[in-house]
């Protein structure tokens, strides 16, 4: 940076520099451990993993998390994408319909190739293919709405939301679309104890992604625009073009959510995926981002994302009425958040 | 007016005869100033004067209507703020503040990160060690020190993210650097500080654009004063021609301007 490091005047150190943040090194007290959200998501998906249990011992079983993780495949890439849009300080509620779209066009795809007597593998990478660019389809469209025509976040995504699940209904008629790969529905049985092939998938775009989240410049610059646009613009970061990119991100794995959730049921339904946007929100902000930007971990998002896969599986387990399900997930929300903002008060100093 | 035309040709920066609207509103009229290597002009006006307007001109945050810029005697036309980071001139907007989320040595570096080497580095992962260290050595040698620490600086005092703010703007800039009421919400302790950094940086061989409210700041710092009313310079002299009751009076009209 400064080609020159001369000691010019050398003023003293502001002396209201020498009390802070002395914790960053050594031993950390217990009380910051605790504080620590994702500490306390590991806690809470434990005990619930553990209560499941003693309620049904059927459910701490292979078959069980395999069926768990199945399900978790899906929401848990959308809500690393939604991770990505969140931190940028915006909202993307197009997820649950690009699901739906891409799967349906992905079937369709897959449809004709099949039908036209291509082997099984070659026909699913295809439609793998088809269905992700479907989803960036969706996120380039979701950018120009935000970046060109300048509608906020919400809005823009409400919009291709409301288009992605017209246009599903629209293509299919209402019904699923068959006729794909025959072997596609062996991909999402568990191989290894409760691994399969997409939650092996979904484990690897984790990773990845939460390496470019945290250690590289693409994650940098989504906290630094999602917690001060204006300092990001004035420290000349593109913000539009990288607006554009973490949306498009998000509908590229919606889009290969949609491959998963089409492996799953070995169709391109219109009904899948439906209000799964909420699932990605929710496992999101229970995982510690904040909706106003800046803020989120990778980490909380996947231990969220476990946490409401797993309320949802335990309640059927446990034979209680599943539609407990959205009254659970309620409170899990409340609490995460209520948590992080006194945890906020506490820490923040004043000026 | 005359005596800043007598010496134009040492002015690293300057710009020429701007003009900037708003729809209807007249923001800049004719305005000509530049600062010259290792001098720090304040500028001053009133609110509504045009100082914010002449400041995102400066930073090329917005383009003139009319009128010329100049870096080194170069004409210049500044597309993106980018643009003008490159060519060395930083400037630190008024409340723009830090990303609040992110360490101090991210914040210095936000925008000019360094990569790790190899592969990775061309997938954009950073090299944070190398940049903290970096980080904090810079603003200890523009006089600025603060605690070395994994949390974001919104964990710091608002004084402590004003330092680090101004450090990052003086350990980057080349050429020029703008400060856009960087004495703002401080105590006077901090203002102190903030001051010496500003010698620093004039020390240092900068130009340096000082715009304030607070008066005796910029008579306590600047060679030169620079004010601004409604869109147009009235007033461009050392500032020993100044004190803190003609200064006033210049900027509230009271005084008609020489």
């Amino acid at each position: 940076m400064s080609q020159q490091t001369t000691p010019t005047t050398a003023p003293q150190p502001p002396a209201t520099t020498s009390r802070t943040a002395g914790a960053s090194s050594g031993p950390r007290p217990l009380a910051q451990v605790l504080g620590n959200q994702q500490v306390i998501l590991v806690v809470v998906l434990a005990v619930m993993v553990a209560v499941f249990s003693v309620i049904n011992p059927k459910f701490f079983s292979v078959g069980v998390f395999g069926n768990i993780l199945v399900d978790w495949a899906p929401i848990a890439l959308i809500a690393i994408g939604q991770t990505f849009v969140v931190i940028s300080g915006g909202i993307d509620l197009s997820v649950g319909s690009t699901i739906t779209i891409s799967g349906v066009v992905a079937a369709f795809a897959m449809q004709a190739i099949t039908g036209a007597g291509v082997s099984d593998p070659v026909s699913i990478l295809m439609g793998a293919v088809v269905a992700i660019l479907t989803g960036v389809v969706v996120g380039l469209v979701n950018a120009v709405l935000i970046n060109q025509a300048r509608l906020v976040p919400f809005i823009a995504t409400l919009a291709t939301l409301g288009a992605g699940a017209g246009l599903s209904l629209v293509l299919t008629k209402g019904g699923p679309v068959g006729g794909g790969p025959p072997s596609a529905i062996n991909l999402s049985v568990p191989v290894l104890g409760p691994l399969s092939w997409p939650v092996v998938v979904v484990a690897a775009v984790a990773l990845i992604g939460g390496a470019f989240l945290h250690r590289a410049r693409f994650g940098r610059y989504t906290y630094a625009i999602g917690g001060n646009q204006f300092s990001a613009v004035a420290s000349g970061i593109a913000v539009k073009r990288h607006i554009t990119k973490v949306y498009v991100l998000s509908g590229a794995l919606a889009g290969t959510a949609g491959m998963v959730t089409y492996l799953t049921l070995s169709s391109g339904s219109p009904s899948s995926g439906l209000g799964d946007e909420l699932n990605a929100i929710a496992a999101v902000v229970i995982g510690g981002a904040s909706l106003t930007g800046g803020v989120g971990r990778m980490g909380g998002t996947i231990l969220g994302s476990l946490i409401l896969t797993t309320v949802t599986s335990g309640l059927i387990v446990s034979n209680i009425d599943p539609n407990w399900n959205q009254v659970v997930v309620a409170i899990l929300i409340a609490a995460a958040v209520s948590l992080q903002t006194l945890r906020g008060s506490h820490q923040r100093r004043k000026p | 007016m005359s005596e800043q035309h007598a010496a134009q040709e040492s002015y690293i920066y300057e710009v020429r005869h701007v003009d900037k609207s708003y729809g209807s509103v007249v923001a800049l009229h004719d305005v000509s100033l530049g600062v010259r290597a290792g001098e720090v002009i304040g500028l001053v006006g009133d609110n509504g004067a045009g100082k914010s307007t002449l400041v995102k001109v400066l930073s090329g945050a917005h383009q003139p209507d009319t009128g010329t810029i100049l870096l080194d005697g170069h004409e210049q036309r500044w597309r993106s703020t980018h643009q003008v980071l490159q060519a060395g001139i930083e400037t630190l907007y008024q409340d723009s503040g830090l990303a609040p989320n992110l360490t101090v040595s991210a914040n210095v570096f936000l925008g000019r990160e360094i990569p790790v080497k190899g592969i990775l580095g061309k997938l954009g992962f950073l090299a944070d060690k190398q940049m903290d260290v970096t980080a904090h050595q810079d603003l200890e040698s523009a006089g600025i020190g603060v605690p070395a620490s994994n949390r974001g600086v919104s964990q710091l005092s608002g004084g402590q993210r004003q330092a680090v703010a101004i450090g990052r703007a003086v350990s980057w800039a080349r050429k020029v650097i703008i400060l856009d009421e960087p004495t703002n919400h401080l105590g006077a302790r901090q203002a102190k500080e903030v001051l010496d950094v500003i010698r620093a940086a004039k020390a240092k061989g900068l130009g340096v654009i000082f715009i304030s409210h607070t008066l005796p700041h910029i008579l306590e710092v600047t060679d030169r004063i620079v004010v601004l009313r409604l869109g147009q310079i009235v007033r461009d002299a050392p500032t020993s021609e100044f004190d803190a009751e003609s200064l006033l009076g210049t900027i509230t009209g009271l005084i008609s301007s020489s």
